[in-house]
């Protein structure tokens, strides 16, 4: 897609979503913030997993970081919500530094599965610490401003979309593509792959902690099963890979169409909700292994045929 | 004595650990697929033994073989009909597949059993012996036996039948198999339908030793994986071994720090052993 | 043809110094003890059987590999320690055997990533470094093939797309592992035209080639490994007349 074409939609949408507390509609609005806050994630995982190909499972950890971050700030030394933010925010980018660097090292199922286990071992470390509520959680003061939240919400996720869009066109981008792409080669080709991979990674847990510190205040209370779940991890996996991982808008329009989609089965038949939006990731894994992006192009060229023939590509 | 007590714990513990990392192992080594519905898949053997014990009134170490029986089958026809459907696709979409078919599985579960917890009672669950101030629970150790005989039963099919040579070739080199004659299709289907039934025993042991909900499924994957990755993919003893080193690590986790710091311990084991050794993990690849 | 290594003064340090590389794998000696210097804009042909330890070499100078112990140096400073992409922020520019293009990048952004990130860390500004990307497309006959996506080439376009990204580095020092196998013997004319252009403009340049007449017309000395050992140096008459080197070619050793 030409970048200015891009901006456009970016420009346009952000105004649109802007909107949208004009209505009133308290039910739309609180959609909104979720649907946002996690589309945000989604963005947020893209960095690094859709440009260098690492797949995160610990990114539901910077999440937690994000979310405790803020909760400590604000219920046990007073500080201000900004502030609180900043701190959870700040906590997140220094493991994702340090944590980094050894992990980083692994390739494939390894560095997913080490991501796995260390989102699992920071939530039972939190529900050990009792200054922070241990497994009970904190309580934060109510707010009653879905509105403010909103327009959080949005102007963060409008945030993480200039930065993706900013790779997607810069240096440091191509960087990131080319380890995707094959990392011994871009290696030789002068990319210093271990700092990039880094501060991918640093990227992409700032946006995941501001989304949580949100999600914690507007929410106002937290535990580490909700703040660490992995399934909010998953989630941002699949909204980004289905949307199309490595693309600007993709993770956004994936988020959103999922959300609702799931929003949707929940209205309607409540109890089964899980059960079919199990079911939707199994049939678009496999009629589109390579996400919403690639559709679009694909029955343009094949028409219907485009979804049988992934299917002739990847069985056996 | 107290710590001669919860090594005896943790390694019996560990053989039911085991034998949950073998199906994942199996499948993981043959057909490169990180299964994350394996610990649904443990969950649904703990159900069937679960029902054939209180509602057929079948014993439930009589029931493993035909929960694991039923597994296969389940195994065999997921992975020919749906998992083959994108076998050659990329590591994340077998990620997410698996993923997907956890929550359905899951939900189902809850549908079908409730989400009430159960546990498998027969008459001689509390049954223990007592040697040299050890308390050994019986049911703990036949799980730990059972695990030990069924590591050595896939060895044996490994290693010394036709099958298992047909399953390593197929796990080497697709290419290779078809020339020699192998089918690579039947071939996984068997593998999954056997990894499945793994998990089958699994899942009933489980069940005797602590409580089913249609919920334990993502925790078990989760063990299940620390284990493959500790012991590697090849050797099915070596399986059983880091099911041990994991069951002992938590006991003594429980001892010394608290039983609310064995997860962190066996997930910080899990980065620790692929930071410190990625080539063992690199190579088990 | 030698006059290049001929010119350069005594006094200034060689491009390359490899002193007694040596690469291990668990016991088993890939390249032992290998020593040879390059002079500024000078073309060395690395030959030798299948295994004899050319692309391990290769691999230790380009940093992809850990010498286990020997020293090498480059343009004076010693750089085994030193990380791949510093050594190409050096200027040490390579090709795979194994071809690594990006597969799902078009030509070009393939190309892009060299003059991104090699010689003194890549140009800064993606469209001087597209345009420069969009130099060497051309100069290495890819043109028509410029926004297809690396997938979708070719063994040969593959070649030369591996020749592209190397030389979009600017590159001091080339290192070009069997840019020219499974190429026709027009297509071999061209790339060796090539490489003579790119050593005519100062680059030093070092040729794994099978393609004998290639060699024999590009290097002004032929090394050559077997079993890991280098077992003959010197002018191209010489070394390829060499008895040693044609047993080691034609296996007729144990006689």
């Amino acid at each position: 897609m030409r970048p200015w074409l891009t901006l456009a939609i970016i420009a346009v949408a952000a105004v649109l979503l802007a909107l949208l507390p004009l209505t009133g509609d308290a039910v739309w609005i609180q959609f909104g913030i979720n649907a946002l806050l996690l589309a945000t994630c989604a963005q947020a995982w893209n960095i690094l997993g859709g440009f260098t190909g690492y797949v995160s499972f610990g990114n539901s950890v910077f999440y937690g970081l994000g979310t405790y971050g803020t909760a400590a700030a604000m219920t046990q030394l007073g500080w201000l919500f900004p502030v609180g933010l900043a701190l959870g925010a700040g906590a997140a980018m220094v493991l994702a530094l340090l944590l980094g660097i050894p992990i980083l090292r692994l390739r494939g199922p390894y560095f997913a599965i080490a991501t796995l286990g260390l989102s699992a071992a920071m939530a039972a470390v939190v529900s050990n610490i009792d200054a922070v509520g241990a497994n009970i959680g904190l309580i934060l003061p109510l707010t009653r401003a879905d509105g403010m939240f909103y327009e959080l919400a949005l102007a963060l996720l409008l945030a993480c979309t200039l930065t993706v869009a900013w790779l997607a066109r810069s240096r440091f981008g191509s960087g990131l593509v080319a380890i995707r792409e094959d990392e011994d080669a871009a290696a030789s080709m002068g990319v210093d792959t271990t700092r990039y991979k880094v501060i991918a990674l640093v990227l992409s847990a700032l946006f995941t902690a501001i989304a949580g510190g949100i999600h914690a205040y507007w929410i106002t209370f937290i535990n580490p099963a909700s703040a660490f779940d992995p399934t909010l991890n998953v989630q941002m996996v699949i909204f980004a890979v289905f949307g199309g991982p490595g693309t600007v808008l993709g993770p956004v329009v994936g988020a959103f169409i999922l959300s609702a989609i799931y929003e949707v089965l929940a209205s309607w038949i409540s109890t089964a909700a899980a059960f079919l939006f199990g079911l939707v990731i199994v049939l678009a894994v496999i009629f589109t292994p390579r996400g919403l992006a690639d559709i679009f192009g694909g029955v343009r060229r094949h028409g219907a045929a485009y979804l049988l023939q992934n299917i002739r590509e990847n069985r056996l | 004595m107290l710590l001669a007590q919860i090594l005896v714990n943790g390694i019996l513990l560990g053989g039911l650990y085991g034998l949950m990392g073998l199906g994942m192992a199996l499948v993981w080594g043959v057909l490169n697929i990180v299964n994350l519905a394996h610990g649904s898949f443990i969950m649904l053997g703990g159900y069937a033994v679960f029902y054939l014990f209180t509602l057929a009134g079948i014993d439930p170490l009589a029931a493993l073989p035909i929960a694991m029986a039923m597994l296969f089958v389940f195994g065999w026809l997921l992975q020919r009909f749906v998992l083959n459907l994108i076998v050659r696709s990329e590591l994340l979409n077998t990620l997410l597949i698996t993923f997907g078919l956890d929550v359905v599985i899951t939900y189902l579960a809850q549908y079908l059993f409730t989400a009430d917890f159960r546990t498998i009672n027969p008459s001689y669950a509390g049954a223990n012996i007592t040697a040299a101030g050890v308390t050994v629970p019986l049911l703990l150790l036949a799980a730990f036996l059972i695990a030990l005989l069924l590591a050595g039963a896939l060895w044996l099919l490994l290693n010394r039948l036709p099958l298992g040579r047909a399953i390593r070739a197929t796990a080497q080199n697709l290419v290779a198999a078809r020339l020699y004659g192998v089918d690579p299709r039947s071939v996984y289907a068997l593998t999954f339908g056997l990894g499945a039934a793994l998990a089958a025993a699994a899942g009933g042991l489980y069940g005797i030793t602590a409580h089913l909900t249609p919920y334990i499924g993502v925790t078990l994957t989760a063990k299940s994986f620390v284990i493959a990755i500790i012991g590697g993919l090849d050797n099915p003893f070596h399986i059983v071994l880091g099911g041990i080193v994991l069951g002992v690590a938590e006991s003594l986790t429980a001892l010394y720090l608290g039983p609310t710091y064995t997860d962190v311990i066996s997930f910080g084991l899990l980065v620790v052993v692929l930071v410190v050794r990625p080539r063992r993990a690199l190579r088990a690849a | 043809m030698s006059a290049a290594a001929d010119a350069i003064a005594p006094a200034t340090a060689p491009v390359l110094d490899a002193r007694d590389l040596t690469k291990r794998f668990q016991g088993l000696v890939s390249v032992n003890a290998v020593s040879f210097t390059l002079a500024k804009s000078e073309i060395l042909g690395l030959i030798g059987p299948n295994g004899a330890g050319k692309t391990t070499l290769i691999n230790m100078i380009s940093g992809a590999l850990a010498p286990s112990a020997g020293e090498l140096w480059f343009e004076g400073r010693r750089i085994d320690g030193v990380p791949a992409y510093q050594r190409a922020h050096l200027g040490i520019g390579r090709t795979f055997q194994v071809m690594k293009p990006f597969p799902r990048l078009t030509v070009l952004e393939n190309v892009a990533v060299g003059a991104l990130f090699g010689f003194h860390g890549g140009i800064r500004s993606m469209k001087e470094a597209r345009e420069a990307a969009r130099q060497c497309v051309e100069f290495t006959g890819l043109a028509r093939r410029i926004d297809q996506s690396a997938d979708a080439l070719g063994g040969p376009d593959r070649k030369r797309l591996e020749l592209a990204k190397a030389l979009a580095m600017r590159p001091r020092l080339l290192l070009l592992d069997e840019v020219m196998a499974g190429l026709t013997p027009v297509e071999v004319d061209e790339v060796v035209d090539v490489i003579a252009k790119i050593r005519d403009s100062g680059v030093t340049i070092i040729v794994i080639e099978h393609v004998i007449k290639a060699i024999r017309r590009l290097s002004d000395r032929i090394l050559v490994l077997h079993h890991g050992e280098k077992i003959a140096e010197g002018d191209p008459a010489t070394v390829l007349g060499d008895q040693r080197v044609i047993e080691a070619y034609l296996g007729t050793r144990r006689q």
